[in-house]
Formats: structure tokens, C-alpha cells, sequence
């Protein structure tokens, strides 16, 4: 926890930040998960999940290592399937994996063997159109991500957050309904993290697109969203949904905040309840050398 | 301080690398001139120069030094000649200059008996024996071998004979093949096909199925059926590792020519190096040995160096050729592209 006890209620919600919330709500639902539940032989992975994202939201799942955030995902995406419940996307169950759920994932996937470019047309080329036609759009995406100079770059000439970008550029080059990221940010160093945060806020900013975002970072979680999905482990469950009352637009001095703060310590109860994180003893063992001066 | 050349996976400098490429020759090579030519080391036999007072000694024969001693020493009782000779290897081993000599020899030396092939008609046969028995084992197993990654039932149906098949030696099929396809090249290149099938198979599927899975998943999240996958994904996502693989099949193809060309009508290189050695021209036979291995060699040097420039999505310092192809039509479409505007 960052600071005492003089914060504001993270319930509470400015007006605008109201306002903000009254608006969505009234939104139609486009992804909506109904007491979903997984279960890897006998182990229970996910308990009765139920949430919705509405149009043009931006939703952080948050929790612990292990708690199943990415089982949950890639249920979403099609890509495992649910023991128990159902995901419907726009209001129909979804089956298998499609174009209408972009993802990005952790590891990067870009294909090593095509350029930038033939990496963002994939998907438009997968649903038949012409080569000059995906040529055409998928420049747009790729300049929008900023990488135009990039175009005819092959994967591994790119540094970490360029892949990221890239792999951003090529989901929502289909034009997805919904955008699936699974801890996108994971792997980049705390600078380029922090950028392509920004990044993605600006994205998000110019394109109709719905976000469910998923990470283990506290930080990441407020700075991003609207919701906040706090899973609990063993098995994964929602603690509670969230509405950061952060307003935006956000901008990194916001993380010292008395709102802020609030939500990230509300979170931060959550997920490491106090006495939660058993350390063992310790033995103490000395290296010192005889001569060695250190007390 | 700690050695840097023992700190593993290092790179190795390009002029290290070439220096060091040129020691793995020449130690081998250095080895066998120290064996032939210093005369204290080795050199079992005694080349008789003179054969003196013995009575079976002839000049230019080769004898054990024991004997020669022995001899020797008994004309020396007797008050005899001694004979003269010089230490010498057996006619097994021939000096390098000597193979030098009959590797160049060898192609203009018209065969002993007419009808007999030339050297580079025998290895232009071997050569041919080789590319159709690989090209008839690849155009079935690679594909097989694909199959057989990506698709757990082919392989379960298939992998299992394939890996028992595999065990029988390729030889012991020859009596077989001869009598099914006849004498001639037909079953020599069968031999081969099934020297390196089985195993082609098994090495071609076990690398498609080191294809990173999630490449597929992020594949079917873009849109990609699950038809299309085995070629927008998979087949591009291995095929520079198949492209190696096959190298080192290739590699094994070779070591069943002599197997090969033993069957039935023996014939290519085989044939050449049984004849030189019925011949006792041993300076042929290893001649025709290090041929085999400088063809092979070169082959493979031939075939890195031609996988370096046509992946261009490879790793490496300098890029190969299609790729600099490529930055070359990508810029030259940027410069029209820039003067249409200037233009426009
Ligand atoms: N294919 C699988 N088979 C068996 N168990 C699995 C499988 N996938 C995940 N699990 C288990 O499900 C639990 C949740 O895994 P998951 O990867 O979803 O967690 P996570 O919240 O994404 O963790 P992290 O933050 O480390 O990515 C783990 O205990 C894991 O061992
Ligand atoms: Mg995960």
C-alpha cells in the first residue's frame, strides 16, 4: 500500500468521472461472460466469472500469478474452451477462434518469416482480400502505430515495444470487436512500458475499439482503465468489478493522486490481504572474510 | 582470468573461424605427411634398394624390418652382401604427393580395359544414383513428414512402421530390390530411397512439430481456418529448418552409395576404387575417396550458402541476396512514389 488513511473513498466519483460511467452503461454489451468456469483435469481454474464490456470500454483484469487470468483469455478468444458457462459476443455464443477477437499476446507472436507490413496484412489477406487492397490498409495501421519506417523490417530487427506495436496494428487490422490483450506489456523494460501505455491510451482515443486488458501491474491496471476485474486465486474468481475513478484523460502524475491512490490501495487489499504473503525464515549466513570490516 | 574461448555458444571471428577451417585440413593433412614421410616414424617395412647376397630379396620389394634384420645379419655371419633398403609404410598407405599425383592421373588415365568407365564417368553415375534415390525419398517423405507433425492422427497411423522399418539395415533389402527392379540403377536407387525415407520422415516431422504453437493460435486469432494453416503458417514457419534438415539427409543419402552401387551390376565410384584396389593402385583408391568427400563437401557448402541468401527473413550479419533484392524493390517503389508527388 502506497500511503495512509487520508484518502477519499475509491467509490467515489467525481462528476465527470459519473457522468463517464452513466454514459457507458448506456452502451450496448459487446462482450458478455456468464458464469464461466474451467477446470484442467481436477484442478479448478475458474469459478463462476460474470462480467460484461460494454462499447468502447477499456477493462483490466487484474490478479495474482496463477490465478487464471490468461486461462480466461484465451477462453474469450476461442482458443480453450469453458468447462462451464458461456461467452457471448454481441450477444452470440462465440465458438473458436475468429478475426472478431483480436489478440495480443504476451510472447510475441508476430511471424518471423514475413516483413512488418505482410505481418499486419495477414489477416486481411486470410479474409480474401486483394493484395493491394490489404497493401493499402495495412500501411494505415502500421503508420498509425508509427512505424511506417519499419514497413519492409523483418521481426527480429525490431526491438520489444515495436513488436508490441506491431502486433497491436495487426489485430486491429481486422477491424476486431473486441481487443484481448494478455499481459502485452509484460516483457518491456519499465520505460518502454510506461510509452507504450501512452501509446495505447492514444490508440484507444482514436479508434472505436473495446479493450479487455489483462496484467498483474497495479499501476498499469488505473493508469488504463475504466473497470477493474480483481480475480482471486485458487480457484480464479472475481473479487470485484471496479470503476476506476481515476478521470481521464490520464497522464502519469496522476499515479501520486488522492484518487489514485485510493483505487490502487483498494486493489492492493485485495489481491495481497494483510499477513497474505507468508515469507519464511531466513537462515543467516555469513560471507565475510577474516579482515572484513562490515558491522 | 577466466578463458573467453571456453565461454559456450560463443561466436567465433570471422578470421578465426577461416583460420580455424583451414587447421581442421591441415592437421589431418600434417599427421599423414609426418606418418610418410619421416622415415623413424611408423614405416613397419623395408623397401629393398639392393638385394645383396639374400637369395629372395628383390629390388623394389617390400619386406618386414624383422626379417630384413634377420637376413642381414645372417649374411653378415656368412660374409655375404648385405642388402640395402630404406624403411617404408605398407602399399596400403601412400604418400599425399602420390595421391596428389593419381587424383589428377586418374581422370586422364583412359581405363585399363575398353568398355571400362572413365573416373568422372563413375562419378558422374554415383552423382546421378544419389539425386534420384533423394529426389524420389523427398518428394514423398517431406511431405509425409509434415503431415506427420501437424497431424497427430497421420502420425500415430504412420510413425510408428516408419520408426520399425527403420531399423532394418538399407542393405538388407538389396538381394530384394535387385530382384524386383533387375540389375541396374533401378534398385541402387531404391536402396537409397529407403536408406533415407524412414528416417527422412521421422527428422522432417519431428521439426514441424518444434513450430512454436502459438504462431498457430495467434494465426486463428487473426482469422486463419484451420485449413489454411498448414500453408500460411506452418509450412513458411519451418521450412528454413526442413531446408537444414535435408543437408544432413543428404549427408546420410551418400553413405549408402557404396552400399548401393554394390548391388547387382556394380558400378559408379564403387566400382572404380574395387578395381584399383584389385589392381594394388592404392594411390587411386584414396584418390577416389577423398572425390567422394570433396563432392559431398562442396555440395553442402554449396547448399549453406544458398540457404543463407534465400531466406530472407534470416538472422545474420550481412543480409543475404533476396533480401537485399527486396530493400532494393521496396526503395525503388518509395522513389517513384516520392517523385509521382513531387510531380502531382
Ligand atoms: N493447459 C493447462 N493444463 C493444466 N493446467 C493449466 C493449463 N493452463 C493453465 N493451467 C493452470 O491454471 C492456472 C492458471 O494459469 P494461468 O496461466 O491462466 O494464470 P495467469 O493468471 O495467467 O498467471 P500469470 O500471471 O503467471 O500469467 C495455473 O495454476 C496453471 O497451472
Ligand atoms: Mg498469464
Amino acid at each position: 500500500m502506497k500511503r495512509g488513511s487520508d484518502l477519499p473513498d475509491y467509490r467515489e466519483q467525481a462528476p465527470e468521472v459519473a457522468a463517464r460511467f452513466a454514459k457507458i452503461a448506456l452502451r450496448p454489451k459487446i462482450l458478455e461472460v456468464r458464469a464461466l468456469g474451467k477446470m484442467f483435469g481436477s484442478h479448478e481454474t475458474l469459478r463462476d466469472i460474470t462480467f460484461d464490456v460494454r462499447r468502447r470500454e477499456f477493462v483490466c483484469v487484474l490478479g495474482a500469478s496463477g490465478c487464471g487470468k490468461s486461462t480466461l483469455i484465451r477462453i474469450i478468444a476461442g482458443l480453450e474452451t469453458a468447462t462451464s458457462g458461456q461467452i457471448l459476443l454481441d450477444g452470440k455464443p462465440v465458438r473458436g477462434p475468429g478475426p472478431d477477437r483480436g489478440m495480443v499476446f504476451q510472447n510475441y507472436t508476430l511471424f518471423p518469416w514475413l516483413t512488418v507490413r505482410a505481418n499486419v496484412m495477414f489477416g486481411l489477406r486470410m479474409k480474401g482480400k486483394s493484395a493491394f487492397e490489404a497493401e493499402t490498409e495495412a500501411r494505415q495501421w502500421i503508420s498509425m502505430v508509427g512505424l511506417l519506417k519499419y514497413e519492409h523490417a523483418y521481426p527480429h530487427e525490431l526491438s520489444g515495444g515495436m513488436k508490441q506495436r506491431v502486433a497491436i496494428a495487426r489485430a486491429l487490422a481486422n477491424r476486431p470487436r473486441i481487443l484481448l490483450m494478455d499481459e502485452p506489456f509484460g516483457a518491456l523494460d519499465a520505460q518502454t512500458r510506461a510509452q507504450m501505455q501512452a501509446y495505447l491510451l492514444k490508440i484507444w482515443r482514436n479508434v472505436d475499439v473495446t479493450i479487455l486488458f489483462i496484467t498483474h501491474d497495479l499501476d498499469e491496471a488505473v493508469y488504463l482503465s475504466d473497470k477493474i476485474l480483481v480475480l482471486g486465486p485458487n480457484p480464479g474468481r472475481v473479487l470485484e468489478l471496479i470503476e476506476n475513478p481515476v478521470p481521464r484523460p490520464r497522464s502519469r502524475e496522476q499515479f501520486v493522486s488522492p484518487v489514485f491512490l485510493s483505487a490502487y490501495n483498494r486493489i492492493s487489499e485485495l489481491i495481497h490481504p494483510p499477513g497474505s504473503i507468508p515469507v519464511e525464515k531466513v537462515p543467516i549466513i555469513r560471507m565475510t572474510m577474516a579482515g572484513d570490516d562490515v558491522e | 582470468m577466466q578463458s573467453e574461448v571456453l565461454t559456450p555458444f560463443r561466436e567465433v571471428s570471422e578470421r578465426a573461424g577461416f583460420l580455424l577451417t583451414l587447421a581442421s585440413f591441415i592437421l589431418p593433412l600434417a599427421v599423414w605427411c609426418i606418418i610418410s614421410y619421416v622415415p623413424f616414424i611408423w614405416h613397419p617395412l623395408v623397401k629393398i634398394h639392393s638385394p645383396g647376397g639374400v637369395s629372395f630379396f628383390r629390388e623394389g620389394a617390400l619386406v618386414e624390418k624383422k626379417v630384413f634384420v634377420a637376413e642381414n645379419s645372417k649374411m653378415r655371419e656368412q660374409g655375404l652382401q648385405e642388402a640395402i633398403g630404406r624403411p617404408a609404410n605398407p602399399i596400403f598407405l601412400p604418400a599425399p604427393h602420390e595421391v596428389a599425383i593419381a587424383f589428377f592421373k586418374a581422370f586422364t588415365t583412359p581405363p585399363r580395359r575398353s568398355g571400362e568407365p572413365w573416373l568422372h564417368e563413375s562419378l558422374w553415375h554415383s552423382i546421378r544414383i544419389i539425386f534420384w534415390g533423394f529426389f524420389w525419398s523427398s518428394l514423398f517423405g517431406v511431405p509425409l513428414g509434415i503431415l506427420c507433425g501437424v497431424y497427430g492422427p497421420v502420425a500415430k497411423l504412420t510413425e510408428p512402421v516408419v520408426d520399425f522399418i527403420r531399423y532394418m539395415p538399407a542393405p538388407a533389402f538389396g538381394a530384394l530390390t535387385v530382384a524386383v527392379m533387375g540389375i541396374y540403377d533401378a534398385p541402387k536407387i531404391a536402396i537409397i530411397f529407403i536408406g533415407t525415407f524412414f528416417q527422412q520422415v521421422l527428422v522432417i516431422a519431428n521439426t514441424t512439430r518444434r513450430l512454436d504453437p502459438s504462431l498457430l493460435e495467434a494465426a486463428q486469432t487473426l482469422g486463419a481456418r484451420r485449413s489454411q494453416l498448414l500453408v500460411h503458417v506452418v509450412v513458411p514457419g519451418v521450412i528454413s529448418d526442413l531446408y537444414n534438415d535435408m543437408r544432413i539427409l543428404l549427408g546420410w543419402a551418400w553413405t549408402y552409395l557404396i552400399v548401393a552401387e554394390y548391388i547387382g551390376a556394380s558400378s559408379g565410384i564403387t566400382y572404380f576404387i574395387n578395381q584399383q584396389a584389385k589392381y594394388r593402385i592404392y594411390d587411386n583408391v584414396f584418390a577416389a575417396i577423398f572425390m567422394i568427400g570433396i563432392i559431398g563437401f562442396t555440395t553442402d557448402r554449396f547448399l549453406a550458402w544458398l540457404g543463407r541468401h534465400i531466406f530472407p527473413w534470416q538472422k545474420q550479419e550481412r543480409p543475404g541476396l533476396l533480401r537485399r533484392l527486396q530493400l532494393a524493390r521496396a526503395e525503388a517503389i518509395e522513389r517513384q512514389a516520392a517523385q509521382k508527388e513531387a510531380i502531382g
